[in-house]
């Protein structure tokens, strides 16, 4: 399964890689169709038994070489084997319409170009169809040289088909041979590079995963650490209404941050409820009233919307009113409590995903704290 | 026997006389006792069953628990109000949905049973004179409210209900708002009034818009003209 999804990305990879061969192949088969055959085929047009057989078949070369073409750049599809049977065979024909003192000239291509063409139909099949084409063709070859070879030249004859089948067949296959490797290469490469961005966001991942723990800590540690080591060293006196406050206040930073961490349909409001829960642990009745649908809201917004008010809240002694009224673009959560110590006025506006607003006032009535989201 | 400084100087029929509807008697004798507390209030009748409270004799208002016998009489409200009888609906149940469907069904005014005494006489009073009484709760749901079929609040009129509903305290409203208590209480009753123009109509809500015009806190041409966001009204 998870081999199977690497494999994807490998094999685009390699085809890119590929193409240049792809394009050699091509190249090269026009190239020598065109450079070499045309000009011998020109010079032995006289001596052709039939010259506009010949002509035919360079032809019939051409539009295979086409068709192979089309399947190796365009995913055509193509019938592969009965065009080898044609190559092959116009191999044999222009044999049989050469001239026997012209057989080893230009003016007799097809065994010579036969090998560069089977290069186009099995670029990307292996080495063994081409050793097969190219045994067939030296085959037809030496039926061709010993039928019309003399006494007197038969072993230079002879020695002269080797050759030329011999370096008729070794650069096809070599190139056939090369193809195979450097698309296998190209496709472990691709491989491994998908395996190592794999592993690279993992590690990504786990950096961002500490990192927000770290914050969190920071944070748990802010709210509770300094006050714990006080408490414990006696610095601190629990009967101190301030050190009170500090600590129920600690208690709601704590309880929200256990409850940003759940997953829950509204995890503005189930956040607010952990900060009203430790209130009421402290005997200060709370009301939590929401009206309207909340949208889903970023954890550091949440955080902006609710800290505030927990902060408030800690200071609550008699009542307190917790109200949240929520559309899809615009969310305020607002605290009221009879008044006590604390600042007169505060206010502060975080620009995050949107804009958190907060203001805080405190008149003879009442402690008042609002924070409002507004959507980008 | 002294008679009573305040009771004395009024008349019996000046009072308000009020029919209450509940099927828990504590409830029923808590408002009630509310209610004979304040000397504009005359509680008239009582029981678990509007028909029958009424045929006790005629109320100004009657004040009804939303949940009879363990069923939701918002159709009750609507034959009521449909009538021009004032009901004040109050109710444990104060989802902003209940809230608004108890206005649209054409009850003066919705109070929380969780918002006390005060607001509990207040909203009697004004129902009795027709006018907008809007109480924290309401305020709420009139504010989150997304309906199609919701009224278009200018932004005053908005965040005075916001703020009303946060706060609960006028005095505070005003000094957030740097605008006088009576025109907080201005924005705030306008956008009640606003709701009395929009869905289906009925008697106590035509009482409620002619009781506004009265007063000045909407304008005649204010009324019936429903403006569409589809139809601009430029010339």
């Amino acid at each position: 399964m998870r081999a199977e999804r690497l494999r994807g990305p490998g094999a685009a990879v390699a085809a890119t890689a590929d193409r240049g061969g792809r394009l050699a192949a091509v190249g090269i088969a026009f190239g020598w169709h065109a450079a070499v055959n045309l000009p011998g085929m020109i010079g032995g047009w006289d001596g052709y038994r039939v010259p506009w057989a010949a002509a035919a078949g360079w032809v019939l070369y051409v539009v295979v070489g086409l068709l192979g073409t089309g399947r190796l750049f365009f995913r055509f599809t193509v019938p592969v084997l009965p065009l080898t049977a044609v190559l092959l065979l116009v191999d044999a024909l222009i044999f049989a319409i050469t001239p026997d003192e012209l057989i080893f000239h230009a003016a007799n291509w097809g065994w010579s170009t036969v090998g560069w063409f089977a290069l186009i139909l099995y670029y990307d099949r292996g080495v063994a169809p081409m050793v097969a084409v190219l045994t067939t063709n030296a085959a037809l070859g030496l039926v061709g040289v010993v039928a019309t070879t003399t006494e007197a030249d038969a072993a230079v004859d002879l020695s002269r088909f080797v050759m030329t089948v011999y370096g008729v067949a070794v650069l096809p296959i070599a190139l056939v041979a090369a193809a195979g490797v450097l698309r296998e290469t190209a496709r472990s490469a691709a491989a491994s590079e998908t395996k190592r961005a794999a592993i690279e966001s993992a590690r990504l991942g786990a950096v961002q995963a500490q990192k927000e723990r770290q914050e969190r800590l920071a944070i748990v540690s802010e709210a509770a650490g300094a006050l714990l080591t006080d408490l414990a060293t006696g610095r601190a006196d629990p009967a101190d209404p301030d050190v009170q406050r500090s600590c129920a206040l600690a208690a709601a930073r704590l309880r929200r941050l256990i409850a940003e961490s759940d997953d829950v349909p509204d995890p503005l409001l189930h956040e607010l409820r952990a900060c009203v829960d430790v209130a009421e642990r402290q005997g200060v009745p709370v009301d939590l009233i929401a009206v309207g649908d909340l949208p889903p809201l970023d954890v550091a917004v949440r955080r902006r919307l609710a800290e505030p008010l927990a902060a408030t809240l800690a200071t609550a002694r008699d009542w307190a009113r917790v109200t949240v009224v929520a559309q899809a673009d615009e969310v305020v959560v607002s605290l009221t409590t009879p008044a006590t110590a604390g600042p007169a006025k505060e206010s502060h506006s975080w620009p995050l995903d949107g804009v958190v607003d907060y203001w805080y006032e405190r008149d003879e009535e009442l402690v008042w704290t609002q924070t409002r989201w507004r959507a980008a | 026997m002294d008679a009573d400084p305040v009771a004395g100087g009024m008349t019996y029929g000046s009072r308000v006389a009020v029919a209450i509807v509940d099927d828990h008697p504590v409830v029923l004798e808590g408002v009630r006792s509310w209610l004979s507390a304040d000397p504009r209030l005359h509680v008239v009748a009582t029981g678990d069953d509007v028909d029958a409270v009424l045929a006790q004799g005629p109320a100004d208002v009657i004040l009804l628990d939303l949940r009879l016998h363990g069923r939701m009489a918002i159709d009750k409200v609507s034959e009521l109000s449909a009538a021009g009888q004032r009901v004040v609906v109050y109710s444990e149940h104060h989802e902003a949905s209940t809230i608004l469907a108890v206005l649209d069904a054409g009850a003066v005014a919705f109070l929380a049973k969780h918002e006390g005494r005060d607001h509990c006489v207040e909203t009697v009073l004004a129902a009795a004179a027709d006018r907008p009484y809007v109480p924290p709760s309401l305020a709420g749901a009139m504010v989150g409210d997304r309906s199609s079929t919701r009224p278009t609040l200018s932004d005053k009129e908005r965040e005075a209900l916001l703020l009303w509903f946060q706060s609960m305290s006028k005095a505070s409203v005003a000094k957030r708002m740097r605008i006088s208590e009576h025109t907080v209480k201005q924005y705030v009753d306008r956008a009640r009034i606003k709701y009395a123009r929009a869905g289906r109509p009925a008697a106590t809500k035509s009482a409620l818009l002619a009781r506004a015009i009265e007063d000045g806190l909407i304008r005649p041409e204010e009324i019936g003209t429903y403006r569409s966001y589809a139809s601009p009204d430029r010339p």
